[in-house]
Parts: C-alpha cells; structure tokens; sequence
C-alpha cells in the first residue's frame, strides 16, 4: 500500500536534489579552502588563457608599428605594462572568484544540512514499520 | 482591473497545466528566432542560410540550455562571417571564449540575456531589456547585456560593411585586421548604449530593493530616464546617429511592456500595508507587510432546472 507520507519527503527531496543539487553535492565533496582553491586554480587558467587571447589580438594590432621600429627598449617598457595589467586584473579576478565561491560553499553547507535532515526523516519513516514488525514478533514468543 | 487579475490567474492555471511543453515552446522561439535574425542580417553562408537551418537549432535549443544555445547562436555567426572576413571572424570568436571563460565559468544561468538583447534591439525595444533584469535578475547581469549590446553592434557594423570586407582591396592582413578593430571598438554608440544600458539595470536594481511604496513603478521610469540620460550625455559629447523618434517610440513601448511585467511578477495592494513592530531575545523587528492582490478565479456552474419536470414531481406529490 501506498505510504503518502514516504511519498511526500521522497518528493521533496527528489525536488531539492533537482533544484539545489547542482550546487551543494560538488561543494560537500570538498573542505572549503580545497574547494575554494580549485576554482580559484580553474579561474587563474581561464583568465591567463583569455588574457593570451587578448594580448595575441594586441600585438596583430600593433604588428607594423612593432616590426618598422623595433624599438627593444619601447618594447620592454609595452611588456612592463601588459605584466602590470595582467597581474591587476588577475588579482581582481581571483577576489571576486574566492568571493563567489565562498559565499556558495557557505549556502552549498546549509543547503546539505537541510537535505541530510530530510534523509533522516525519509530513513525513519523506513524504519519505523520493521520495528513495529520486530515487536510483534517478539510479543508472539 | 478585475478582469485583468481574473485573466491572470487563468493564465497562472494554464502555465501550471502546461508548464511541461510551455518552457521547450518558449525556448524553441527564442532559439528559431535568433537563428533566423543571424541568417538574415548576417547570412553570407548560402549553405547556412538554408530556412530550415533556425528551425532545426530552435528544437535543439528546446532541449538544450540557453547558454549552449548562445554559444551554438555564436559558432553559427562566426561561420557566417569567416566567409567575409576572416579577421572579423577571428575577433568575434576571441570576444566569445573570453566572455564564456571569464563569465560563464562561473555559471550565472543567464545565457539567455546574450540572445535575448540583439534581439530586442531588432524589434526596436531594446531598453526593456535594462528595466526586465533590474526587476528580475542581479546585478551581475549587467555584463551579458552589456555583451549582448557589442553583439548587435558587431553584427550591424559586419552587415553594412559586409561589400567592403570581402572585396576589399587591402592585401595585407594586419592593415585589414586594424581597419575591423578600430571599427568595431571604436565604434562610440555602441559603448554609450552598453554604458546606458548597465547604468538602467543598476538604478532599476537599487530602487525596486528601497522599502518605499510603488518602488517597481518608480524603479521603471527611474531607469528609463537613467537610460535616456546617459544617451543624452554620449549624443552631446560624441555627436552620436541617434533618431530621437523611434527612440522615444521604443522607450514608452518599453515602459508599457515593463508595466505589463510588473502586473505578472509584483501585484501588491499598498493601500492595504501593516506595519508591525516586534521583538525577540536579540532583535528589534520594524516589519513592513504588503498584501498581494489575488482574487480567486470565478467558478461558473450552470444548473438547468426544466420547468416540465418540476411540474410532473408536483403532480405526482
């Protein structure tokens, strides 16, 4: 026989796993500074790479004056700033990501909170009917 | 105001029935449609520019994310112009990666503000775009409209210049990579309309959180008039194209939409707020509450009493 209020906590769960669960199951696999420093890795190759990207349309950009003065002393003083751009830019990536991740290992650790109670709920609502089972049983004897 | 709250909740009724093949509906549009305004403001591709090529990617796009769907929408464009320009075509594709590796790595879920932006700039209401985010979205939002306003400037700089490009006569590839580049992004109107744009979501996003009353209504004509302002700001000090006509025209159609908007997502009754005041073992609470307006939908049951047999039970009795 259908149990409706099995029924309803499996539903429940089934919705928060579908709405929450993108989130909260990758964070609860880590500690929060390895899961923070993952995505602050991920985030320091995505930005070196955009930045190759950027510097390569640069100079393509720049290709005749390069190549007619070939200036070593104007280039170096170029690559002093394109360094100092990258590493500001990389500094303000990183806090923002550190920020955003944070604040979703946080909400990721409330989150698996909420979904472990609901298990436990959902777990005694299966025990509950083998223990009433055990006790007849041990009346019978 | 009854029959509009009535209607709403019909359509309310309907959504909550039909939800499972509304939302593919919906997608299927929005991917059809921007698949379509590729090809046809940018179609130099003949194979791509077959009819059933956007309705092909709009059922991809039924199933799939929005995001994959801007990016399919992105290689479909980048095969377009290769065919011009191959330049253009290399810049387009650096401008995606480094949107979707900066942005979209971290994964918003608004990928839909991509497609959704150029397209409104195609329909001629492109300032409702700032008033729908402000209302609904965040403030990290500002960056792929922002985006989504390049790309419609991109595509509208590749389809007038599209003669030039492939029969130009510039043979060095870096005199026409330099020529594209200062075009692109030197391109004024384009940045004044990304700054008017990111400046309307930000003023519409402050104001619809302010606890004053009608603070949606307000929200609105503040970020149109925000919009208009910094328009206003860039034609006076770069001389822009603006036309003051359909621009005004897109503005009070944008409002209505907005409005239309604001009656689906936030029909409150102000002249109904309590205002509570409370306290626990750690907190005052000064508590503002607004009543949503809902009326229940009419349920019409007609009864048929026939007068003949009312007339035989009485005689019978």
């Amino acid at each position: 026989m259908l149990n409706e209020e099995k029924i309803r906590i499996m539903t429940g769960i089934a919705m928060f796993e579908k709405k929450a669960g993108r989130d909260i199951l990758p964070a609860s696999r880590y500690f929060k500074s390895d899961y923070v420093g993952g995505r602050m890795i991920r985030s320091f190759i995505f930005y070196t790479f955009s930045s190759m990207l950027c510097l390569a349309l640069w100079v393509l950009y720049q290709m005749e004056d390069i190549m007619s003065t070939m200036d070593v002393t104007a280039l170096l003083a170029s690559a002093k700033h394109v360094a100092l751009f990258y590493a500001a830019g990389l500094l303000v990536y990183l806090a923002v990501t550190y920020w955003i991740y944070s604040r979703r290992y946080e909400r990721a650790s409330k989150g698996m909170k909420i979904y472990q109670a609901k298990l436990r709920r959902l777990e005694k609502k299966y025990e509950a009917p083998s223990v009433q089972g055990e006790n007849e049983e041990e009346r019978r004897v | 105001m009854m029959g509009l709250l009535v209607f709403k909740e019909k359509l309310k009724q309907l959504y909550g029935k039909y939800n499972r093949y509304m939302i593919p509906a919906v997608k299927f549009l929005l991917g059809a449609s921007s698949f379509f305004l590729i090809s046809s403001n940018v179609g130099f591709m003949a194979r791509l520019k077959n009819p059933l090529v956007p309705v092909v990617m709009g059922l991809v796009a039924a199933v799939v994310p929005c995001g994959v769907t801007a990016f399919f929408a992105g290689c479909f464009l980048i095969a377009h112009v290769s065919q011009v320009s191959l330049e253009a075509a290399l810049i387009i594709a650096v401008f995606m990666l480094v949107v979707m590796m900066l942005y979209y790595g971290f994964r918003p879920g608004d990928g839909y503000l991509l497609l959704l932006t150029p397209m409104m700039f195609f329909l001629r209401v492109p300032y409702v775009i700032p008033l729908f985010v402000g209302l609904s979205g965040s403030l990290v939002s500002i960056v792929p409209v922002s985006c989504g306003v390049c790309i419609y400037y991109i595509m509208m700089y590749l389809k007038q210049n599209a003669g030039v490009l492939a029969g130009s006569t510039m043979s060095e590839m870096a005199e026409r990579f330099i020529v594209i580049v200062q075009s692109l992004f030197g391109n004024q109107l384009m940045w004044v309309m990304a700054a008017a744009f990111a400046a309307g979501v930000l003023v519409v996003f402050l104001i619809r959180n302010l606890s004053v009353d009608y603070s949606w209504s307000i929200a609105i004509i503040a970020g149109v008039i925000t919009q208009l302002v910094v328009i206003f700001i860039g034609d006076f000090y770069f001389n822009l194209p603006v036309a003051i006509g359909p621009m005004i025209l897109g503005i009070l159609v944008s409002v209505v939409l907005a409005l239309v908007y604001q009656f689906f997502v936030f029909a409150v009754d102000y002249t109904r707020t309590e205002y509570l005041q409370y306290q626990d073992d750690d907190y005052y609470y000064y508590v503002k509450a607004v009543p949503k307006i809902t009326v229940s939908q009419p349920d019409v049951k007609v009864h048929r009493i026939s007068s003949r047999k009312s007339s035989r039970h009485e005689k019978s009795n």
